[in-house]
């Protein structure tokens, strides 16, 4: 695995063939957790259909919408009052939809970019998408953090510690040496992306 | 707000929200998100300048949690909801709570 570089109107990292199976896999779980559709088994119309849905006019609900009940879930979509339940319910009546429909569709877009079987091992992100990629790497560590029962920002440090010395649970060893990998990807991506804005070259 | 939301228990909420103090959007320090992306969030999506998107990134990240925008009810329902978008832990409330 390389660091995004900025190359021709696009970021671009180095992800071999294995690295983008193992990704792929991971961003799939997280739309299954989200949408309760399993990418692999879609068709490329159905894919296409499903990361379009993400532009979709606000869909409209007048039933409450329950929180979630899995943690990570939940973490992916908070409750947005600690104190009003009523705020939270409403603000989950009206936005959690949209949110959800969002974050598959973004996943289905970087599984589709991993799955590619014709892609050689660039992973290739046009400055525009650079923002919904940075994003979903976030929604996808989240719920791998969740997984891993980190809650501390120590523990988060010690996840680092762990990739590199593996322990005997084969595992909690793979999810720590994604997650790190991840980690490492999302911050070259948005390094480069926080450089550019900086710089003012947002709108080229 | 998209259309269609406007129930009575709405329309109590905007009044509600319109003679009292306005509403502030907060956003707490998680173990995941990097210090870089919440910079970058600050600094595209409020449109902070780069000193302050930082100075509110360390008060998430050493206070615990920071208030970074405010104002009416339906303004705060937004800025949560593109917190969320961003994976970023956000959450309104009353201003002075």
């Amino acid at each position: 695995m390389r660091a995004f570089k900025e190359r021709r109107g696009a970021f671009v990292a180095r992800v071999g063939r294995d690295e983008r199976e193992v990704l792929a896999s991971l961003v799939a779980d997280v739309a299954e957790l989200l949408g309760g559709v399993r990418l692999e088994g879609l068709g490329r119309a159905e894919l296409d259909a499903l990361v379009a849905s993400g532009d979709d006019a606000p869909r409209l609900r007048t039933a409450p919408v329950p929180a979630p009940d899995d943690p990570a879930v939940r973490r992916l979509l908070p409750d947005a009052s600690r104190e009003n339940p009523e705020v939270s319910a409403e603000f989950r009546r009206l936005t959690e939809d949209d949110l959800r429909a969002r974050k598959v569709a973004r996943l289905a877009r970087l599984w589709s970019d991993l799955s590619d079987p014709a892609g050689d091992d660039a992973l290739r992100v046009p400055l525009d998408r650079a923002p919904e990629v940075a994003a979903t790497f976030t929604d996808v560590r989240l719920v791998v953090a969740e997984r891993l029962g980190v809650t501390t920002d120590d523990d988060a440090e010690r996840l680092y510690e762990e990739a590199a010395r593996p322990g005997t649970d084969a595992t909690r060893h793979y999810l720590v040496s994604v997650y790190a990998a991840l980690t490492w990807l999302q911050e070259s991506l948005v390094t480069l992306m926080l450089e550019r804005h900086r710089r003012g070259d947002d709108d080229d | 707000m998209p259309a269609g939301t406007s129930t009575q228990e709405r329309e109590e909420t905007r009044e509600e929200a319109a003679v009292a103090d306005p509403w502030v959007t907060i956003v707490w320090n998680d173990p995941v998100n990097l210090m870089t992306y919440v910079t970058y969030v600050f600094e595209t999506y409020f449109g902070h300048p780069h000193a302050k998107a930082e100075k509110l990134m360390r008060q998430v990240h050493e206070e615990g949690r920071a208030a970074v925008s405010s104002g009416s009810l339906e303004q705060m329902e937004v800025d949560v909801e593109a917190m969320h978008g961003f994976g970023l832990w956000a959450t309104l409330q009353r201003s002075g709570q």
